[in-house]
């Protein structure tokens, strides 16, 4: 999967679980400062990654993620893996 | 300094009192009978109950003893709901013991409580004997209160995450309703009032009010889950639980006041 790939799933899970209008998830956006993300959705959204990459995902490997951007690389990690 | 009346003296001479006995049973508890109950061969689920348990034990005596010597009233309504396998209790926190009353009462009961209680040598036993859940980092809040829920436990949250301010509009956490919505079987409101307020945050415990406070606790209905859950994702759920919860408990208060 290329970044772009995963940039429209991540629009789409967003869209889903937390109502954010796509044009919003740029990779440049801040989660939390944007996006309005919070610790609690984070766990949720983090919970829902895992079942869509089928992996054992830790919360660990998403302490780092600040941006969209951030969030595309950690999953294009653990997808490539 | 006013001369004050003898009862007020002894109300809170015998609060100081309460308070001291509170510590030494901490220390008692967590540093010695807990942890003789580590030596005797039990499987970890039962040892936690039976910590649990004698948790409970004392925090009862400890509310009887504070009745009985005069530093307080009380009332618990419906109080035999409390308990029930895989249920969550959502309460109001506007006093430091409103806990003491809900984990004295509710049998084998698990909580989330501050992280900082495992660096108090007073309260760190008991919290890490009888299972508490710590209350940061979030994730694994979310995680270890939603296990709890699952292996059958009945947990108590106050999701104002600390003593209410009074005079301030009521604030939630969505930790609590993202719990719920994610794990508990049952989910029960406890709506607790004070009067007059004692033992806010910030307040000593020697800032004893002008009369002995009542407290009274009142086990509301079971709140039906399932009707957040309908056709939401999880953390939509989870927000117009929490919506829900301030409208009820905000209510309660409106009504109280």
């Amino acid at each position: 999967m290329t970044r772009d790939d995963i940039l429209i799933q991540v629009k789409r899970v967003l869209a889903e679980l937390f109502e954010i209008d796509s044009a919003r998830v740029t990779p440049e956006a801040s989660l939390y400062a944007d996006l309005e993300i919070d610790s609690i959705d984070a766990v949720d959204l983090i919970d829902h990654i895992r079942r869509i990459i089928g992996k054992k995902v830790s919360g660990e490997d998403f302490r780092s993620v600040k941006t969209v951007g951030d969030l595309i690389s950690v999953i294009e990690r653990l997808t490539a893996q | 300094m006013a001369r004050q009346p003898l009862s007020y003296l002894w109300r809170l001479a015998a609060t100081g009192l309460s308070f001291l006995l509170f510590g030494l049973f901490g220390l008692l508890l967590g540093l010695i009978v807990l942890p003789l109950l580590r030596l005797v061969p039990l499987a970890p689920d039962l040892r936690r109950r039976r910590s649990a348990q004698l948790v409970g034990f004392a925090f009862r005596c400890f509310v009887g003893f504070m009745r009985a010597a005069g530093c307080l009233t009380y009332e618990f309504q419906g109080r035999e709901r409390l308990g029930r396998p895989g249920q969550l209790i959502i309460a109001n926190h506007p006093s430091l013991i409103d806990v003491v009353f809900l984990i004295g009462f509710t049998p084998c009961a698990g909580c989330v409580v501050k992280t900082a209680m495992w660096r108090n040598p007073f309260t760190r036993g008991v919290a890490s004997a009888a299972g508490y859940v710590r209350n940061q980092p979030t994730d694994a809040m979310i995680e270890g209160a939603a296990a709890a829920l699952r292996e059958g436990q009945s947990l108590i949250m106050f999701p104002e995450g600390t003593r209410t301010t009074p005079g301030r509009p009521l604030e939630f956490h969505r930790g609590a309703a993202s719990v719920a919505v994610r794990a508990a079987r049952i989910l029960t409101p406890v709506y607790i009032s004070v009067e007059p307020l004692t033992l806010t945050k910030g307040q000593p415990w020697y800032r004893i009010p002008p009369r002995r406070p009542h407290f009274s606790l009142t086990v509301g209905d079971d709140m039906d889950i399932s009707a957040f859950l309908a056709n939401n994702s999880l953390p939509k759920a989870g927000r117009a639980l929490n919506e829900f919860l301030i409208r009820r408990f905000s209510a309660f208060q409106t009504y109280n006041s």
